[in-house]
């Protein structure tokens, strides 16, 4: 691996032992809308060796305020295959998998194939719960994130923790349904999401286990709470 | 007794961030709730004093309640 051109202004933050994890990894994205774009994005940037991407979705106008991956160009276009058209021109190291379809339970072991880590981007309250019980029954680590309007959440759910069910088993809709998603805020929670997948893949503390971070973007607070056992 | 609410999200629109409620004694979390404007259903977490309970917990002089509505957007 040449660490002087591509992952040069990842070194310090990353040692060559750290980067060379990365490209040994696999991580698999849970929907590819507002946050999987971006945490696809940047995983691939980063030099994570190998991306699962699982979207059944089409990309539509609406998504133009918000998704990376979603140009005026290709509309119509299965969201998976634009990341992997536009992965491909960021990062041709990277192999980018595609799932043209919806996770479900069942599928898991299936989908999650030499998988080291989960990033949970979905837009369901049930399937992020299911998400969390798969991820614990493979023991895969399991990072979360949820958005709408100019908040967020995100956490980090090793196995036996159960956090997404503490944080989503009650409720089936989330107040976006009303509130939308502005562009700022899948980026902002997305780059978190990476910040804390990051450290699982080289092998470091995950700082939101047991706990999550509540964030405002209108007061510009960010807050951590911890989930008790 | 006097217990501390705070609302997080869109919970405040509206509302307020964080104030402090006299209620009667043995009040429970329904009645923080319902002046509120706030159904159960809407809400995807609740804390006192930092632990998870639901609109049936009882409450005591002090407490600190934080409200959040589920967020659930990808």
């Amino acid at each position: 691996m040449n660490f002087e051109g591509r992952y040069k202004r990842n070194s310090e933050t990353f040692s060559k032992i750290d980067q060379l994890k990365f490209a040994a990894s696999t991580v698999a994205i849970v929907g590819c809308g507002g946050l999987g774009g971006y945490i696809a994005e940047e995983f691939a940037r980063i030099g994570v060796g190998r991306l699962i991407l699982i979207d059944g979705d089409r990309l539509e106008v609406s998504n133009l305020n918000r998704q990376i991956m979603a140009t005026e160009l290709n509309l119509g276009q299965y969201k998976v295959e634009a990341a992997q058209e536009r992965l491909g021109i960021v990062n041709s190291e990277v192999r980018i998998e595609v799932v043209k379809g919806w996770f479900e339970e069942d599928r898991g072991a299936e989908l999650f194939r030499e998988v080291d880590l989960v990033c949970d981007a979905l837009d369901s309250m049930q399937a992020r719960v299911g998400l969390e019980r798969v991820c614990h029954q493979m023991a895969l680590p399991l990072v979360f994130a949820s958005i709408a309007g100019w908040f967020g959440q995100l956490g980090v759910s090793l196995p036996g923790d159960y956090s997404v069910s503490k944080l989503f088993g009650r409720a089936d809709r989330g107040v976006e349904s009303i509130w939308g998603n502005p562009a700022f805020t899948p980026a902002v929670l997305a780059s978190l999401s990476v910040a804390e997948g990051v450290k699982i893949l080289v092998g470091r503390q995950p700082s939101l286990r047991h706990a999550w971070l509540q964030v405002d973007l209108q007061t510009m607070e960010f807050e951590r709470f911890e989930i008790q056992y | 007794m006097r217990v501390t609410v705070k609302l997080f999200a869109t919970f405040r629109e509206g509302r307020f961030k964080v104030e402090e409620k006299d209620l009667p004694d043995s009040s429970r979390v329904i009645d923080v709730l319902l002046p509120l404007n706030i159904t159960p259903e809407e809400v995807a977490i609740c804390l006192v004093n930092g632990r998870d309970v639901n609109e049936q917990h009882v409450l005591n002089d002090g407490d600190t309640i934080a409200l959040f509505p589920p967020v659930g957007g990808g």
